[in-house]
């Protein structure tokens, strides 16, 4: 499956070469929108799916609604690919993309002052797996950039950049090529941004006031400050699962409780709704995680 | 219920072909409206709604096709929340929807002005959500404050970035001609301005929603950046804006979270408009309150975070509860006693204490190193709420001396060199720390007397103002005209008052002093001085050197006496005392200035004429010139008035008043008139005489009543003329009443 990502084409280029969702879509669009095809298996890219996915298979017919999360770090390879993978490898199986806000994707070379640097959304992680392989194998083995390359390139094509990102923009292709957590991040957009770094949540929240807010959608941006290494990354993206789980819940029992039932038949801190629980989330989070200082705002996409 | 899950898979499978291609949108929207519509079950409003807000938001659907579809989504709109929805999710979304509908649908009215009904309809929903905001779920407010956002930033002008390409232009108030038949922009930029004090208002309230405040400061920046007429309204209310202030405590892990966001997020808003604009004029302000924001979060959330809250007063005064624990925080006020009366000195600046035993006993027998054995753990075991006002209760009376020193001081500088105004030197009075006693005891007896003339000075030096660059000639004269018309001003000003203490005025009789009571006559008399008496010495002397310059300086004095003749003819009647007084200024100044002038040709002994221009014949004959024609028969008690109270009977004068004889009616008023000058003013007694014997002669009319007058002070001019016409002999007893009918004043 992997081999899906050694393509060194760009990043968004048209969904025309992958199979499995085309056919459908070609069929569907020749009939008419008034009586839309005939309801394939819900989840319906089967040959891209995981072992994950087949949990939302289980239980597509109930309700699959959840939050559709985003994490971003500096170079969107260490900490942010590991929430990606917890996130998007969780029982849940979050709908989750990530970026990086750096200006370039910089990553450890053989001292401090030689770092590898690649440019966002043209470079794989596959070809920088095997740049560096090539350069100094043992190096890049010892020092687990190799670990987190491979690891990486099987949740997604390459990094992407925050800044270039255009919310509201079908990520369809993303889905087709099998990209981790792509399942439910169709239509571009994300209830949650959670950024690993204070100097990320910063650029994230600068970017979306200059980005306009022309989708008029909230998005709840957190920052959860991880050092940028493999230990701390790992812990890290514990947390953020544990904190993206408390989330959903949160609004899944405000879907739940004013769905049908209606608004009234809540009760206690069930009632209050899910934007509302989430600074109260957080801070019960952070009393369990204290050395993980976090950051919260509502933004707009 | 199944049958609701294949319509959602159905519905899913529908959306994902548009999402492939944007193209399909249209034939989608309208295929799924009457699915999804008001009345179906709440889980397809939910995809719908939310279907909804995802294409009307897309980047990838033209704004064209958005425009075509928006009327029918918006009917659908409209039906879904006069339902009225309940569901927060459809809320949430059709608020979104709604916030990214609205500058299609004003778009597309301004260039169709036609589509009244799209229009209505729009309004309809914004006025629906309008006024259900306050009362939505919070996840709903949320959305809504994003819908405010838009139809400010819609119903704001904006930039018209190129005129020839209208289509180009970003949606605003600007692309509105002012013509349009539907939106009337006074109307909509009104509308906006309300609307943008509501979003602002969260920044107001009391106890302040971190959520509403953060979605609020979020979307502030485009509105920032694109409408220039409110971006520093909202700045400045931004800035004004303190998280502390809006929260009570105590302070939970929760309220501490939602602070801090508050904090970041308006740092963020700034800190994304400094970056946008270097030269902005707030960016000085705009990081004073960054900072602010940063110090304040130190002292107070952190510190919270590890002390106990401290208790905020409650703003009704009425929470007795708090009250109560407030004052049992408040520690033990100390008694601080004034200070001791008469020079201060350092040993009574620092003496806090009442006890006379005490405050006596001198410190420095005691061996230094038994001092710092007490003082050491003195100062360990002080309570320090007591040590802190005892400092301050020192640096009161210490500020106070200084004060009081700087004060003194300067009153000494102002009486010693009264001459030193030329020196512009700032040079503030500054009490340095270490003043030495002595100089304390030195200054202080004057400080007294000087104390009460001025107790207000403060202590910087004196002021100078620098001398006005020298006025050329011409302006020397406007100024001096507006000067005269201000005093003129203050004149009809004073009549217009009620003048209250007149009667107590006139009783003062020969001990006035002219201009001393600041009423009206003062101004009068300010005036006719000016007149008279200011230029004189400076007007030519009549030979006529230079006509240009001679008629120069003339200007003021004769414009002043121009105003002054206007003034008082404006109403004789009333302003006769002020035309009396102004000519025998002028009458005066004549002899004054005869007399020096003749003084001045004594002493140079030169044969030459001296010339002083006389004015008050001149003026005199003017101003009776311009009384005579208003004349009436009955106002001899004026004309009297006037002709008894000017300095000096003139030839002229005399010509003036007989020519009154011309008009039968008032030939009464001219004899009787001349009658009382002949009678009562004895200088000008004989020429009187002759000017009435000249009316005697001339008009017929005049012979009864000028011939009881003649009769008696010259009856041979009678005799001459009666041979002839042997008329009316003037009979004694008829003198006799006529000279009894005459005025008294």
């Amino acid at each position: 499956m992997s081999s899906n990502f050694t393509s060194t084409t760009t990043l968004f280029h048209p969904p025309t070469t992958t199979m499995a969702y085309d056919p459908r879509l070609v069929k569907s669009g020749s009939t008419t929108p008034q009586t839309p095809p005939p309801p394939p298996p819900p989840p319906d890219s089967a040959p891209t799916m995981s072992e994950t996915t087949d949990t939302i298979q289980n239980e597509a017919p109930k309700d699959s609604w959840k939050l559709k999360f985003c994490t971003v770090c500096a170079s969107n390879n260490n900490r942010s690919m590991e929430a990606h993978l917890r996130l998007s490898g969780a029982a849940a199986a979050f709908p989750v993309i990530s970026f990086g806000t750096g200006s370039l994707v910089r990553l450890p070379g053989p001292t401090i002052t030689q770092p590898n640097v690649y440019s966002f959304n043209t470079t794989s992680y596959n070809q920088m797996y095997e740049e560096l392989h090539d350069k100094d194998e043992r190096l890049y083995r010892t020092n687990g950039i190799l670990n987190m390359l491979d690891r990486n390139r099987n949740l997604k094509w390459g990094p992407e950049r925050f800044q270039d990102w255009i919310p509201g923009l079908p990520r369809v292709e993303h889905v087709s090529k099998g990209d981790k957590g792509s399942l439910g991040t169709e239509a571009g957009v994300v209830d949650v941004i959670i950024t690993c770094e204070e100097r990320c949540w910063d650029a994230v929240v600068d970017d979306l006031m200059n980005k306009g807010n022309t989708l008029n959608r909230p998005v709840h941006v957190f920052n959860v400050d991880i050092r940028d290494n493999h230990e701390e990354a790992l812990v890290g993206g514990n947390a953020i699962l544990d904190l993206a789980n408390r989330l959903n819940e949160s609004a899944i029992a405000q879907r739940d409780l004013h769905g049908p039932g209606g608004w009234e038949n809540g009760t206690g801190a069930a009632r209050l709704s899910f934007d509302e629980s989430v600074p109260e989330i957080l801070a019960d989070w952070q009393e369990k995680y204290p050395n993980l200082p976090a950051l919260w705002t509502l933004a707009w996409l | 219920m199944a049958q609701t899950a294949v319509q959602l898979n159905q519905l899913n499978a529908a959306r994902n072909l548009v999402l492939g291609d944007a193209a399909l949108y249209p034939q989608i929207v309208n295929g799924i409206l009457p699915i999804v519509g008001a009345n179906s079950r709440v889980e397809l409003r939910r995809w719908g709604a939310e279907f909804m807000a995802e294409t009307f938001s897309s980047p990838v659907l033209s704004v064209s096709l958005k425009e075509q579809l928006a009327p029918n989504v918006l009917q659908t709109i409209q039906d879904t929340l006069a339902l009225p929805e309940t569901d927060i999710a459809v809320l949430q979304a059709l608020v979104q929807t709604a916030a990214s509908l609205y500058p299609l649908v004003f778009r597309h009215i301004v260039n169709h002005p036609g589509d009244n009904k799209s229009w209505e309809t729009m309004t309809m929903i914004k006025e629906d959500i309008l006024r259900k905001m306050d009362s939505f779920p919070c996840p709903v407010k949320i959305c809504c404050v994003k819908f405010l956002q838009r139809v400010v930033q819609v119903q704001t002008p904006g930039l018209i970035s190129d005129p020839r390409r209208p289509e180009q232009n970003e949606t605003s108030l600007a692309i509105v001609p002012r013509t349009h038949p539907v939106l009337k922009i006074s109307y909509l930029e009104a509308e906006a301005s309300g609307l943008l004090d509501r979003l602002l208002g969260v920044f107001q309230e009391e106890l302040c929603d971190a959520l509403i405040v953060n979605a609020t400061l979020n979307c502030l920046s485009p509105l920032i950046r694109t409408r220039q007429s409110i971006a520093n309204k909202i700045i400045n209310t931004v800035l004004e804006f303190f998280p502390t202030r809006h929260v009570r405590p105590p302070f939970t892990p929760t309220v501490r979270v939602n602070v801090k966001s508050m904090e970041r997020t308006a740092r963020a808003l700034l800190v994304n408009i400094i970056k946008k604009n270097q030269n902005h004029p707030y960016v000085g302000k705009m990081q004073i309150y960054i900072e602010r924001l940063m110090q304040a979060r130190l002292e107070e959330v952190e510190d919270a975070s590890r002390k106990r809250a401290f208790p905020i007063e409650p703003t009704d005064g009425l929470d007795t509860a708090k009250r109560a624990r407030l004052d049992a925080l408040a520690p033990p006020l100390m008694k601080i006693p004034p200070m001791a009366p008469g020079p201060p000195s350092y040993e009574k600046l620092f003496t806090l204490t009442e006890d006379a035993a005490l405050s006596s006993f001198d410190v420095t027998q005691l061996p230094i190193d038994l001092v710092v054995k007490i003082t050491l753990p003195l100062l360990q075991r002080v309570n320090p709420s007591m040590l802190t006002q005892a400092i301050d209760a020192v640096r009161n009376r210490y500020e106070s001396i200084t004060k009081e020193q700087n004060l003194q001081r300067q009153q000494q500088q102002i009486a010693t060199s009264p001459d030193d105004d030329e020196d512009d030197d700032y040079e503030p009075d500054y009490e340095p720390m270490d003043v030495a006693e002595g100089a304390v005891d030195e200054r202080t007896p004057a400080a007294h007397e000087v104390a009460d003339l001025q107790p207000d000075l403060v202590s910087l030096g004196p002021f100078v103002l620098p001398q006005p660059p020298p006025l050329s000639e011409e302006e020397a004269a406007d100024v001096g005209r507006s000067a005269v018309a201000r005093v003129f001003s203050m004149i009809t000003l004073n009549e217009t008052a009620p003048a209250t203490n007149k009667g107590k005025t006139q009783q003062l009789g020969f001990s006035r002093l002219a201009g001393s009571t600041f009423d009206r006559d003062a101004w009068a008399v300010l005036l006719t001085r000016l007149a008279t008496r200011a230029p004189a010495g400076l007007e030519p002397s009549g030979k006529g050197e230079s006509a240009v310059a001679s008629r120069r300086q003339t200007t003021i004095s004769d414009s002043i006496r121009e105003t002054l003749y206007r003034h008082v003819l404006e109403d004789f009647r009333g302003r006769l005392n002020i035309g009396i007084g102004w000519l025998n200024e002028e009458w005066y100044n004549d002899r004054v200035q005869m007399k020096a002038a003749a003084a001045r040709r004594d002493e140079s002994g030169e044969e030459e004429e001296p010339v002083v221009p006389l004015h008050y014949d001149r003026w005199a004959t003017r101003l009776l010139d311009g009384i005579l024609p208003y004349l009436d028969s009955r106002d001899i008690k004026v004309t009297v008035r006037f002709l008894s109270e000017v300095p000096e009977i003139t030839i002229p004068i005399t010509q003036r008043i007989a020519s009154l004889a011309k008009d039968p009616e008032r030939v009464n008023l001219c004899v009787q008139a001349l009658m009382y000058l002949i009678m009562f003013r004895p200088p000008a007694r004989e020429l009187c005489l002759d000017t009435l014997e000249h009316v005697y002669h001339t008009y017929e009319e005049s012979r009864p009543a000028a011939g009881k007058v003649l009769a008696k002070w010259r009856p041979q001019a009678i005799q001459a003329t009666d041979e002839p016409s042997n008329g009316s002999s003037a009979q004694p007893a008829d003198t006799q009443t006529a000279v009894s009918q005459e005025p008294s004043t």
